[in-house]
């Protein structure tokens, strides 16, 4: 009789844990992912933020289409980082990429370079020759000497997506947010790539 | 170089080169009615000596192989003192004056040495975008941004793809998927994302350049590989000949000439001194989609 309690108990607490143990599995993980998306969309808004200012800077100035002068792309370049780095004077590193942003960013990266295929990106960001070591700031033009580093398909698979007046760039350790067009730095992330 | 200096220098180099182009190699492309004609060119924009020796070359040549337009693979401007900018001048409209006075046309994708703003740059025909496509009769173009293959490209890429109904499919990227050369070599991250559409759609040819060398890959997975990236700069010594090699040259700058007629791909590489360095022809596979039997 004992050992039919005993069983029978057993069987109960097998039973409730069977129902309650992969709710409270999902009750973990929910706010997790919740979270995440939260962040991201702290994220994207932001991003949408400034490409409305962009848009609207850039309708203020001459239309640039297809030219022959070279002269003409580089002061439409110029005129464009100028005017939105004055708009954004006030502009601070992490205000696109909050601290909690950063931080998610930071853990994709990790897991891209520090994965199982990390070799094949690290391979990938490798620059043709030594860079130089730069300090980069919000609102500064990216400096004309730097190489166009591949950003990483599969980095870019896993980070949200952009508009395309916008692109994640990697210059030394940092992770960039650049202005296509205007060449600016929008925001950063520093020493991300270890 | 002032400019009155650079075209007399451009001019004697022309007429060196055409000289010599006359007499010196055999044009293995047959020339026939209502093909489509282009040359292939990658990394030139060096504004040195070489590039200029280059393209006299390729100006020799087009009296006998009237190419239409040049295909450029990036690398158009090296712009390596960082003075901002790219000289346009020096490093593509004197080099190739000729050429862009008789009408041929330049179509460029942008490598890891070039601002991303030449796709404003007319002469380039980039029509401001970073990504694009065009069609020559029933040969489909399609020029990628491999410094930047992000998701919205890829979708761009397998939706034109799947529309495109040309019998010649053919991919144009700066970074090589396959490459047998020391300092680079494959981008292999790349392959992953695109090696399954170009399956996947019946891409038939990729050009790449990057790797400052010439190389044709033997054809994986059914897809002609050509790397040229020796158009003005030159990384001699640096091709390891390894299995994946079909043909290849590191000794000297090359540019190629393509010939699509019909069903067949004819292509010839030429060096800087006007040796043939590489011909061949490609045979287009229908790509059978729908029911299998």
């Amino acid at each position: 009789m004992k050992r039919q309690i005993r069983v029978t108990r057993l069987l109960l607490w097998f039973s409730l844990f069977a129902f309650v143990g992969p709710g409270f599995t999902y009750q973990a993980r929910t706010p997790q992912v919740n979270e995440e998306a939260r962040d991201f969309k702290v994220f994207t808004d932001r991003v949408q933020k400034y490409i409305k200012m962009q848009k609207d800077l850039k309708a203020s100035l001459p239309a640039l289409s297809p030219t022959k002068d070279e002269a003409r792309i580089i002061e439409h370049q110029h005129a464009l980082a100028r005017i939105i780095a004055d708009a954004r004077r006030d502009a601070r590193q992490g205000d696109i990429f909050t601290p909690e942003v950063a931080k998610r960013f930071r853990k994709i990266i990790d897991r891209t370079f520090l994965g199982p295929e990390g070799r094949l990106a690290r391979k990938t960001i490798q620059p043709d020759s030594p860079s130089k070591i730069l300090v980069l700031h919000v609102n500064d033009v990216c400096p004309e000497e730097i190489l166009l580093i591949t950003t990483p398909p599969t980095l870019l698979l896993r980070l949200p997506k952009l508009p395309q007046e916008l692109v994640y760039r990697i210059v030394g350790h940092d992770l960039t947010l650049q202005d296509t067009e205007a060449r600016l730095i929008v925001d950063l992330i520093p020493n991300v790539i270890r | 170089m002032p400019a009155m200096r650079r075209s007399v220098f451009v001019s004697c180099v022309a007429l060196a080169a055409i000289s010599l182009s006359l007499y010196a190699q055999e044009l293995a492309l047959p020339l026939k009615p209502d093909s489509v004609r282009f040359a292939v060119i990658g990394d030139m924009g060096t504004g040195e000596k070489p590039q200029y020796e280059v393209a006299g070359q390729m100006i020799g040549d087009r009296l006998k192989f009237p190419f239409e337009f040049v295909i450029m693979l990036g690398d158009n401007l090296y712009d390596d003192d960082g003075a901002g900018s790219g000289d346009y001048e020096s490093r593509f409209e004197l080099p190739y004056k000729p050429l862009l006075d008789a009408g041929v046309k330049f179509y460029a994708v942008l490598g890891n040495h070039d601002k991303t703003n030449q796709r404003f740059y007319k002469p380039f025909n980039m029509n401001g975008q970073q990504y694009y496509t065009y069609k020559k009769s029933n040969v489909r173009f399609f020029a990628l941004d491999s410094n930047y293959m992000n998701p919205q490209q890829l979708s761009w890429l397998e939706k034109e793809l799947q529309n495109s109904g040309s019998d010649w499919k053919i991919c144009i990227v700066h970074h090589p998927l396959y490459s047998s050369a020391a300092f680079h070599g494959s981008s292999t991250e790349l392959r992953g994302v695109l090696e399954p559409l170009f399956v996947k759609y019946g891409v038939q040819v990729v050009f790449a350049g990057h790797d400052h060398v010439y190389e044709r890959v033997k054809p994986q997975k059914g897809i002609y590989y050509f790397t040229e990236g020796a158009s003005g700069s030159l990384r001699k010594g640096d091709l390891r000949k390894t299995a994946l090699t079909a043909v290849g040259n590191d000794q000297d700058r090359s540019f190629m000439l393509v010939e699509i007629a019909g069903d067949e791909l004819y292509f010839q590489t030429i060096s800087r001194t006007g040796l043939t360095v590489d011909s061949g022809v490609i045979q287009r596979v229908a790509k059978i989609t729908g029911a299998a039997y």
